[in-house]
């Protein structure tokens, strides 16, 4: 039995449809991401799953029972919003308990729910201040402990950390994470930011437009996209595209790439049958920074790695790693080396290309090929 | 040389903040003049004020008028003052003040957060009703008093001023509402609180500042409206505005002007004192919409 299944769920607002028929199926105890660039429909779908808005077409299933019909309360969930959503006139022990008091659940119960939500959360100090007396951090914490006092058979997350600073977001992060692992919890999280969804995900759907465009474990979406857009969308920075001839001069395909110095061949023995039909004809090649690297990372790389001097455009340094971005094919590559091996701008350096993840895409429907 | 520049300019400081100062003094005292006139004018001895000077200090203060005002000076052929009067506005104004208050708390609640179709249109529809003039109303009010039985009854001018201040009312907490968030309302549905709940409990709570305001709004209205009070009631039954204009047109051959200044004090005195315990509150729910946090 899965503990949530979306089927064939669409949504319409007038003539506009904003999801298209959406399917996912989820066990117990994994952590969904829900993520995408802004007006995806990822909220709404989510907003869906709480019974906040309706389906105009599909089947809503959350621990084995159809809630179409059912209203929010009965969905047996818990949601933390964007803005935390804390009543602002109760403290936090009041905030905590509402849902509880509202259920009918005895006082002395409550108070034993509070205590140890208070505990899980570590915020045993803060319980009788009002939400205007905490830090957004706090604010955080409270909201989520709202949503544990419940235990839920699902908890949904409405981009809860965008309203935090770059710091405390990374930590909020972590705590989401241990908390997962700790209550083993069945979590919807919607994100549009593509770190949380890698860092904090067992599962993503990647949407844009009303579909979901690629569904499946974060290194899975990491290493073979579907399509261009989750190519582009998950990573950081994000994966090169370069437009490029495929050529197959001695019976082993390859691309054509030209830097400022001149062509040279990218050899793709382990493609040559995927790419055989595109002998000739344009692909985009993806390929993600830290695939095309310095000679000295290269050691690591097994089978598919491929040397060539290409000339060093630009400099970035980001500490652990520096990017050293090239021109091929008329398109800004970004290449990711360590920093002692960085060459000045201007000077010619050694890449070494790691074609065992290389990706290609039809340029027209934009769709994976190899 | 930068000093004498900075002293210049704070040299002109200083005279544009006399000049306020002096504008704002001028303005107080403007407005202040005509209430120190019926305070004094009120404690004086009917012989002083034949006598002398409209702003001369009391030669001996007489509370006289005060009692008589209160108590004892002929309203038409009646005359028991304006106490009975005071009371009759008080039964209308307290229940009229509450329960259009807490109506348009309400109607601003459902329009703000549980939109439905059409709730746009209704809510234009129901701020016209901001700019209908008192006297368009009176037909169509007398005819449904009528009607409902409680035509020339405290019941009935409550009635009529609780649904002439309803598009009031729900304009301001419709348009305080707006300005909570959704969130708050859809937490609490999944928290499990019903319509009413969510009302009583977390909306309600966080309205004081905008109560305070239409509070505020709803008793100065009320209290001193004077056709409402002259169409819909009569004889004994008058609100304190009617009353207060009865007095003074009451004459039993000397004009009793330390009286009328007195009644016309005590009708102006609740307004009075719900904007001095509750006008910063006022001022305060009055910019709560605009500046968040």
């Amino acid at each position: 039995m899965s503990a949530l299944a979306i089927k064939n769920v669409t949504k319409s607002f007038g003539a506009v449809q904003v999801l298209k028929g959406i399917n996912i199926e989820i066990d117990s105890g994994e952590f969904l991401i829900l993520v995408g660039p802004s007006g995806c429909g990822k909220s709404t779908l989510l907003n869906m799953i709480a019974g906040l808005d309706s389906a105009t077409s599909g089947e809503l299933w959350i621990g084995g029972r159809m809630v179409n019909q059912l209203s929010p309360k009965d969905r047996d969930i818990a949601m933390v919003f964007q803005s935390y959503a804390l009543y602002p006139t109760m403290t936090v022990r009041q905030n905590i308990s509402f849902g509880l008091e509202m259920r009918r659940v005895p006082k002395d119960k409550q108070d034993e729910i509070v205590a140890r939500v208070a505990k899980i959360l570590q915020m045993d100090h803060l319980l009788d201040r009002k939400p205007s007396q905490l830090s957004g951090g706090q604010r955080q914490r409270v909201a989520m402990g709202r949503a544990i006092a419940r235990d839920p058979a699902l908890f949904l997350f409405d981009e809860p950390l965008s309203n935090l600073d770059a710091k405390l977001r990374v930590e909020m992060r972590h705590e989401i994470k241990q908390l997962h692992e700790r209550l083993k919890a069945t979590i919807v999280y919607v994100t549009h930011d593509q770190i949380e969804a890698m860092t904090l995900g067992t599962l993503i759907a990647v949407m844009k437009d009303g579909e979901i465009r690629q569904f499946g474990r974060p290194q899975e979406i990491y290493n073979s996209p579907a399509d261009l857009f989750v190519a582009g969308f998950i990573g950081s920075p994000s994966m090169n595209f370069i437009p490029c001839p495929v050529v197959r001069p001695d019976g082993v395909a390859g691309v054509q790439l030209t830097s400022r110095a001149g062509s040279f061949t990218l050899p793709l023995p382990h493609l040559s049958e995927k790419l055989s039909p595109w002998v000739g004809k344009e692909v985009i090649l993806g390929i993600r920074p830290e695939q095309i690297t310095d000679t000295v990372v290269s050691r690591h790389v097994n089978g598919a790695a491929f040397q060539q001097a290409v000339q060093v455009d630009l400099v970035e340094p980001t500490g652990p790693d520096t990017l050293v971005i090239v021109e091929l094919n008329k398109t800004r590559v970004v290449t990711r080396v360590r920093p002692e091996q960085a060459q000045k701008p201007g000077s010619t350096m050694d890449f070494v290309f790691d074609t065992s993840k290389a990706v290609f895409f039809n340029p027209q429907t934009e769709k994976r090929v190899a | 040389m930068t000093d004498t520049v900075r002293s210049e300019t704070a040299g002109a400081g200083n005279t544009l903040r006399v000049l306020v100062y002096a504008a704002l003094i001028v303005a107080a005292v403007w407005f202040l003049l005509p209430m120190f006139v019926m305070i004094i004018t009120s404690i004086k001895s009917l012989d002083e004020i034949r006598a002398g000077n409209l702003l001369s200090l009391p030669a001996h203060i007489t509370f006289e008028a005060w009692t008589k005002a209160w108590g004892t000076a002929c309203i038409g052929v009646h005359c028991g003052g304006m106490k009975g009067y005071f009371w009759n506005s008080v039964q209308f104004v307290v229940p009229a003040v509450v329960l259009s208050t807490l109506i348009g708390a309400l109607n601003g609640y459902v329009l703000s957060m549980w939109r439905f179709r059409g709730s746009e249109l209704l809510f234009s529809m129901l701020l016209l009703g901001c700019f209908i003039p008192f006297q368009v109303v009176i037909l169509p009010m007398a005819r449904t008093l009528g009607l409902f039985g409680i035509a020339n009854t405290t019941t009935g001018l409550a009635f009529v001023h609780i649904v002439y201040g309803l598009a009031f009312t729900t304009l301001f907490f419709r348009n305080f509402y707006v300005t909570v968030p959704d969130e708050l309302v859809k937490a609490a549905k999944i928290d499990g609180a019903g319509f009413f709940t969510i009302f009583q409990r977390i909306i309600l709570p966080l309205s004081l500042p905008i109560i305070t305001v239409c509070v505020i709004w709803q008793f100065t209205q009320i209290w001193n409206d004077f056709l409402f009070g002259v169409v819909f009631s009569s004889g004994e039954k008058q609100p304190i505005t009617a009353a207060l204009n009865n007095l003074v047109n009451t004459s039993t051959g000397v004009k009793e002007y330390n009286v009328d200044m007195a009644a016309a004090i005590i009708a102006a005195l609740p307004t009075l004192l719900v904007y001095i315990v509750a006008g910063k509150y006022f001022v305060r729910g009055l910019t709560a919409g605009a500046v968040k946090g």
